[in-house]
């Protein structure tokens, strides 16, 4: 798997504004050898080990963090315990998609990238399983998948970012064909983690049925590092669709959306994906070349889709990538992702616009409306204005039983928002989970703050 | 010690009728479905509610009392089994559907309802719940949910974690917390998904929101005989390979299909060496579709006789005689234990020769009735308790679950690994990952009161420390050696 130049995923991506988001100018990643051993298991040792690099690094108590970036479990290990060893606090750093998510983390003393964590392991067509190394771009992965006729059914909207598996995981994200997938962790069928004490641990397995001791990668998923690294992870991959069709229905109004969408999962058409984007609504079918066709012919007779236009190809694919551009969000925007009962759609939107009238700032709201998964996206205005509607809007979420994470803000409104709002209940199970995973509180310290 | 002050203190929170001291009645609770295990508990309690759950484990948690909950005790790895002078908490009580959304295609459940009664009510509103255990006449959704059950439809559907958005938890020192929420994802560490398939070691599920689907506009199913277990298993492959994602492919052996066809008399071929149970479910255009190609698989794989359910009711019949097959076994043979193991689907027909030859090495017949699509084994291990052969048996069912482990896959699909197979764990994993499976525990339950014993090996059960994954190098030199 070395067919991609190393530092490519840099080259095109992230994004330059979630990289300014991040601090200082990044340094050149520090190299740990000019090859990759061959086994990944085979510890490096020596002046190539990560420790060494990032301990030589070390200028510390300054601004920017040292920065390593371990080739294989082991020099991840070496990194990890070494770093643990000083209770020097530590970031995970895939492709920097969603480092923004949750709360500031405090500058950390040691950045852990994981863009040399990218290898296939293995992949067994016959199977259904592919094992990766955490680092691997999912972009990247679903190349490998393609030519035996398989990817894995994610689709979120950073992958043009070169979002890594590890990092979606730990994000807990997922894409609009969450609706029928679910989202990555539910994919994961065995993961090796990195504890923050260098600890080295397995969950799961290499089957798609397993259910043998407990589901360490659900504790990682939408952890967003507080617990330690995603080292390798072992997939269930699904057949490529051979054919996928989307209507189109221009819906303005958040109750008609609730309607078509809930009309369109009564139909038999099975929609892989139900998005709303505030203007229009986005229904995704796919199956065979036919059956494909059938279910974009037979769209419009769904009630409340009467009306629906389907896209040709190149019009599916630019709405898409539209529509995941918007719920990613762009430098100067405040991004807040609500999860609630579906039927709340309505009033969270009408609460939406009342707020945008108060306080002076524009807002679009994006629905996965048959989920109930919902994309506030603040603009325009300045940062008080966005500040008092995230925090007003969050309430109403809450009020209405959901839950909210802050994906990206405008520049000044951490000092005038917190970033997590009430503490869920489950707040002291967390904090004992912390004590557990990281006593001394050295990963992504400040994560979720104030919460643990 | 259960005193007669803390008794009375239970009869307090909880009512004199939902306690329960008498020798006689606490004798039904001793063991599950895996009735190997037995021990009698000190007390058992019927709460009605979430509260009076809770009021139970504070009960609990101040005495330092161990306790397991309970649904229909249909498990089949002895996760439900009591712990000596300890308290089972049944949730037999909590069968009310405390919420059903058909518009947004949810429900929330206690956790006494049945499975099938969860697609029962659904059905009307053209829903149903996915995941489909065999017992799902009688077994919980709340058992379910420890166990993270699986069934003949997994292969496209999933488990029941798939199915589950949110839980209320009675955590093991009596507060009461939710996990998840009303979509499928939430703000932060998805404790959810941790919780699902704990097996009653971090606390007690009292109401469960569950995702339904709607009803498939089209089931074909089929049965299609094979000479060998062999060319069934390339079937497997093939219609896998094939892009279709079947809603159930199952395989019996001939034994099974004797087995069944005593109870059932369901249509099998007697003498079929092997035969396949295909479904596929869908919109009706593609699954014709499809189905077709499935069928030609099969004939190009050298299936002797397809039979193709023409009615519902020869669909269903065809599901009962596979989901009968366990309780079925009684027709020939005195005992019999249920094994579930997982091996990699590609490597199905080595797992079923190794295991016709570990079954004659050990004198005893093994049937094999299993999920082939997700390469989950269920071989029934059958013996004469009375002739002495239980021992033997055990062995052989402990070997074959070892073995899938050693073929790469797992010691357990979906019975869980309860008190059966705890000791087994450090086959497949090492010793410090069981260790932070311990630290999971830990932050969940330190006092380890809920449902010890069960799912990690523990030094009391399994003698010693826990067997280590493999031995240090150095070790198995002859350099060091363990104290």
């Amino acid at each position: 798997m070395t067919e991609e130049p190393r530092g490519a995923l840099y080259a095109d991506g992230p994004p330059a504004r979630s990289r300014a988001a991040s601090g200082p100018a990044k340094p050149e990643p520090s190299r740990t050898g000019s090859s990759k051993p061959d086994s990944s298991d085979s510890r490096a040792s020596g002046a190539g080990s990560p420790r060494a690099a990032a301990e030589g690094a070390e200028g510390q108590e300054g601004r920017s963090p040292s920065r390593v970036r371990p080739s294989g479990l082991a020099e991840a290990v070496d990194a990890v315990a070494g770093a643990a060893a000083q209770r020097r606090t530590m970031l995970f750093e895939g492709a920097g998609t969603a480092l923004e998510w949750g709360a500031p983390v405090a500058e950390p003393a040691l950045v852990v990238e994981t863009s040399g964590l990218d290898r296939l392991i293995s992949h067994a067509p016959e199977d259904w399983t592919v094992g990766v190394e955490a680092g691997m771009p999912l972009a990247r992965l679903q190349k490998l998948l393609a030519p035996a006729g398989q990817w894995l059914p994610v689709d979120p909207p950073t992958a043009d970012g070169g979002a890594t598996l590890g990092g979606l995981l730990a994000g807990g994200d997922a894409g609009p064909r969450r609706l029928k997938y679910g989202g990555l962790a539910d994919l994961v069928i065995g993961a090796t983690l990195v504890l923050p004490n260098g600890t080295v641990a397995r969950t799961g397995g290499d089957v798609i049925k397993n259910v043998a001791g407990y589901d360490l990668a659900k504790l990682m998923s939408g952890s967003l590092g507080a617990f330690g690294l995603v080292a390798r992870l072992n997939l269930r991959v699904h057949p490529l669709p051979a054919a996928t069709v989307t209507v189109a229905l221009p819906v303005d109004d958040a109750a008609q959306a609730l309607d078509a969408a809930r009309a369109v999962m009564r139909s038999p058409l099975e929609p892989v994906a139900v998005e709303w984007d505030g203007r229009e609504l986005l229904v995704r079918f796919q199956g065979t070349e036919e059956s494909a066709a059938a279910r974009g012919r037979l769209a419009p007779e769904v009630p409340g889709l009467a009306g629906a236009r389907v896209l040709d190809a190149d019009a599916e694919q630019a709405a898409w990538r539209r529509h995941l551009g918007l719920l990613r969000g762009e430098e100067g925007e405040t991004v807040l992702r609500a999860a609630t009962h579906p039927a709340r759609l309505p009033g969270l939107a009408r609460r939406l616009n009342e707020l945008t009238r108060e306080t002076g700032v524009e807002a679009r709201l994006l629905s996965g409306v048959a989920q109930g998964l919902h994309t506030a996206v603040l603009r325009g205005g300045d940062a008080a204005g966005h500040a008092e509607c995230l925090t007003a809007w969050r309430e109403t979420v809450h009020q209405a039983g959901g839950s909210v994470t802050l994906r990206r803000r405008r520049e000044g409104v951490d000092d005038l928002a917190a970033a997590w709002g009430r503490a869920p209940s489950a707040t002291p199970v967390l904090r004992s989970l912390k004590r557990q995973f990281d006593p001394d509180d050295i990963c992504a310290p400040g994560r979720f703050a104030p919460w643990f | 010690m259960i005193d007669t002050a803390l008794r009375q203190e239970f009869e307090a929170a909880l009512g004199a009728d939902a306690v329960l001291t008498d020798p006689l009645k606490l004798r039904t609770y001793e063991c599950d479905g895996l009735t190997g295990f037995r021990e009698v508990p000190a007390l058992v309690v019927l709460p009605r509610g979430t509260e009076e759950v809770a009021a139970a484990v504070s009960l609990c948690a101040r005495a330092g009392l161990p306790f397991v909950a309970r649904g229909a005790g249909t498990g089949l790895s002895g996760g439900a089994v009591p712990v000596a002078q300890g308290v089972v908490i049944s949730l037999a009580r909590m069968r009310g559907i405390v919420e059903f959304d058909p518009d947004d295609r949810r429900m929330v459940l206690q956790p006494g309802v049945t499975n099938a009664e969860i697609s029962r009510v659904a059905a009307p509103h053209g829903l149903y719940y996915a995941p489909d255990p065999s017992s799902q006449v009688v077994c919980t959704i709340g058992g379910n949910v420890a166990e993270n059950s699986g069934g003949a439809h997994c292969v496209k559907y999933g488990f029941t974690v798939h199915h589950v958005t949110a839980l209320r938890v009675v955590l093991p020192d009596g507060t009461v917390t939710e996990l998840g929420g009303d979509a499928p994802e939430s703000e932060g560490p998805d404790l959810r998904g941790l919780f699902i398939g704990s097996e009653g070691t971090l606390g007690i599920a009292t109401e469960i929101t569950v995702r339904l689907l709607r009803t498939p506009e089209s089931v074909r199913t089929l049965v299609a005989d094979f000479p060998t277990a062999e060319a069934a298993g390339e079937a497997v492959s093939a219609i896998m390979a094939s892009g279709i994602v079947p809603a159930a492919v199952e395989m019996l052996d001939s034994l099974a299909i004797e087995a069944c066809e005593a109870a059932v008399h369901a249509g099998y071929s007697l003498d079929a060496t092997a035969a396949l149970v295909v479904e596929l479910d869908g919109m009706e255009h593609e699954c014709d579709e499809q189905f077709e190609q499935v069928v030609a698989l099969c004939r190009q794989k050298g299936t002797t006789n397809v039979r193709i359910a023409g009615t519902a009711e020869e669909r269903a019949l065809i599901w009962k005689g596979r989901k009968a097959a366990f309780a079925a076994m009684g027709r020939i043979s005195p005992d019999y234990f249920v094994q579930d193991g997982v091996v990699p689907r590609t490597r199905l027909s080595e797992a079923l020769t190794r295991i016709a030859a570990m079954s004659r090495a050990e004198g005893l017949r093994v049937a094999n009735v299993f999920h082939a699509g997700d390469g989950n084994l269920h071989p029934l291990v059958l013996f004469d308790g009375q002739a002495g052969e239980s021992e033997r048996a055990e062995r052989l069912a402990a070997e074959i679950a070892e073995m899938c482990v050693e073929l790469g896959g797992s010691l357990s699909g979906e019975h869980g690994i309860g008190l059966d197979k705890a000791c087994s764990m450090p086959e497949m994993f090492g010793e410090e990952d069981l260790a932070v499976m311990d630290r999971l525990r830990t932050a969940f339950d330190p006092d380890r009161l809920a449902n010890p014993g069960k799912v990690l090996p523990t030094p009391r059960l399994c003698g010693e420390t826990p067997g280590r994954y493999r031995p240090h190098p150095l070790e198995a030199a002859g350099m060091i050696e363990r104290l």
